[in-house]
């Protein structure tokens, strides 16, 4: 218990290396989140329009979760060395699963009498997708890139052993900092996991068209 | 009611009758036919329920008018053109299409649902506007005002289907597809929407091809029936009074039910019978026990309450007034010229 609260004077005291390791650690887990975004959400959201590939997606799905990261890691280490690009890699493929299935899932299960009233009435595939499929399944994507942000954010920890650096320093050298600094910088990690999933939460409550928005919280 | 054709004047003067040119669909992997060979003749301005046990290819027929399902062979003509000659979007923004559980969009507001094909043919919004307000005192609901901000979870499932049938009509279309609309309504409320309709059908006139698996909601609104049976083959095509008289086969008797008969009864109200009766002579002993009928009552509703009351007969109503006096005979078995009266008025115009 006193180690926690000998958390509190170690942040104080080293403000100012925590929060370059911060800038590090959302660099290292955010631009490999980005990228499976931009990747991993069209995608997802075409092949769940075409109602094809659940196989893949589900495969891709269950292969990120079985994958292990820091063998992932380790085993990068080999093809592209050491540094920041070796954890983004990682990172990357940790992410993508997620935000791809989760997209897939979301535009694949929208009602089909729903899909079948919009066909009927004349809507072309890409207004069946733009009016129908994507705001119903707007929700479902936004939690896809949630669940990826929280474990990329928290998983790029382990990026120092590829030495791109990250809070993990911190955390992963406890005869550096000390016990007081191993959970400064846990505690540190876990605020920004929770930052992160809650501005995904709130882009999507200011994104969202008013009828999803009602829709969401009439389920929720 | 406000009627609007207006807005599109071809619409209504154009040939919109919709025919089945030897009509086949087999669905890939399937060894027998969805539908087989269908030849029927919907004509402008006709309601026709296509009715049937599930296998009967109804909902097939249906959707293969908008192209939702494609034609393995023959041919179906909307007017003079063949379906197949134009492009299936630009063929369904003429089409109305309305389906069971109403098919509204959840996160649209009733004003956004029925102004989907509207905006997708890029209205301006005046028109749009004004065309919304048309419609919802069309289908009854009104002031209209606090209809249109509303979301479909905020309305009873018959006020759903209201807005459906506005939405289906919202950019006028010649033609109707209803695919069992009214399928998952309470027997009560769906006695209402269907009145309703009917009442809409008549002042607006659109072509109308309806599906539904309740033959007495065929009786009661359709102009001719179409009788699929499994196996996708049409086997009657007439209007309910044909059909209920004279059963093609077994198949089409046996659907029907041991209740044809009383069924019958339920094309023809008691003013009809009344009006058609030669002799002024009532016949009817004055029982005390006689019940009051409003006029508008079918034979078959009127039977209920004499049975119910024990009498031998019932005094015809309208609002307070005393029309007349029907017998029981007169309720089973009606004059010639009261039959099949409701189809006449109902068909076409």
């Amino acid at each position: 218990m006193n180690d926690i609260f000998g958390a509190f004077p170690f942040m104080a005291a080293n403000f100012g290396m925590l929060l370059e390791k911060t800038g590090e650690h959302l660099v290292i887990s955010l631009i490999p989140l980005l990228a499976a975004i931009l990747v991993g959400v069209p995608i997802g959201i075409w092949l769940g329009h075409i109602h094809k590939g659940e196989f893949l997606a589900v495969s891709i799905t269950n292969i990120g979760r079985a994958l292990p990261s820091l063998a992932l890691i380790a085993i990068l280490i080999g093809f592209v060395g050491i540094g920041m690009l070796n954890a983004m890699i990682a990172l990357f493929v940790l992410a993508f699963p997620p935000i791809l299935s989760y997209a897939f899932q979301a535009v694949n299960s929208a009602d089909r009498d729903l899909t079948k009233a919009a066909r009927g009435m004349g809507m072309t595939p890409l207004q069946v997708l733009s009016k129908v499929e994507l705001p119903l399944g707007l929700p479902m994507i936004i939690s896809g890139i949630r669940t990826a942000a929280v474990l990329t954010v928290s998983s790029a920890t382990i990026a120092t052993i590829a030495g791109s650096g990250g809070l993990g320093d911190v955390i992963l050298n406890q005869v550096a900092y000390g016990i007081e600094g191993v959970l400064a910088g846990a505690l540190w990690v876990a605020v920004l996991a929770i930052l992160v999933d809650q501005f995904f939460a709130l882009l999507l409550r200011v994104a969202a068209p008013t009828g999803v928005r009602r829709l969401r919280a009439a389920t929720v | 009611m406000t009627l609007s054709s207006t807005d599109t004047p071809t619409s209504q003067t154009a040939n919109s009758a919709i025919v089945f040119d030897q009509v086949t669909k087999l669905y890939s992997g399937q060894a027998a036919p969805a539908l087989d060979s269908l030849d029927i003749e919907v004509k402008s301005g006709e309601l026709v329920c296509l009715v049937g046990p599930s296998g009967g290819g109804k909902t097939t027929a249906l959707q293969l008018v908008n192209r939702i399902v494609d034609l393995s062979s023959g041919d179906i003509r909307i007017g003079d053109r063949s379906i197949m000659d134009i492009p299936a979007i630009e063929l369904r923004r003429t089409i109305g299409y309305a389906i069971q559980q109403s098919g509204l969009f959840p996160h649209y507001t009733v004003a956004e649902n029925i102004a989907t094909v509207p905006n997708i043919l890029k209205w301006d919004k005046a028109r749009i506007k004004k065309r919304t307000s048309e419609l919802l005192e069309l289908v009854g609901l009104t002031p209209v005002d606090t209809w249109l901000g509303r979301y479909p979870s905020q309305l009873s499932g018959g006020q759903q289907q209201r807005i459906g049938i506005a939405r289906a009509l919202a950019a006028d279309p010649p033609v109707m597809l209803m695919d069992e609309p009214f399928g998952a309504l309470d027997p009560i409320t769906r006695m209402a929407v269907q009145d309703e309709f009917l009442e809409i059908h008549r002042a607006v006139g659109k072509t109308t091809l309806f599906v539904t698996h309740d033959i007495d909601e065929a009786i009661k609104m359709a102009d001719r029936i179409a009788i699929l049976k499994p196996g996708g083959k049409l086997a009657q095509y007439g209007t309910p009074a044909e059909v209920l008289t004279h059963p093609a086969d077994d198949f089409v008797a046996e659907f029907l039910g041991a209740e044809r008969g009383l069924k019958r009864l339920a094309l023809t109200t008691v003013g009809e019978v009344l009006a058609a009766k030669t002799d002024s002579e009532s016949g009817l002993q004055q029982d005390s026990n006689s019940p009051q009928v409003e006029s508008d009552l079918t034979l078959r509703e009127a039977l209920s309450a004499v049975s119910a009351a024990g009498a031998h007969g019932a005094l015809v109503m309208d609002g307070g007034s005393h029309l007349g006096e029907v017998t029981l005979h007169d309720l089973v078995n009606p004059p010639a010229g009261a039959v099949g009266a409701r189809s006449v008025e109902g068909g076409g115009s």
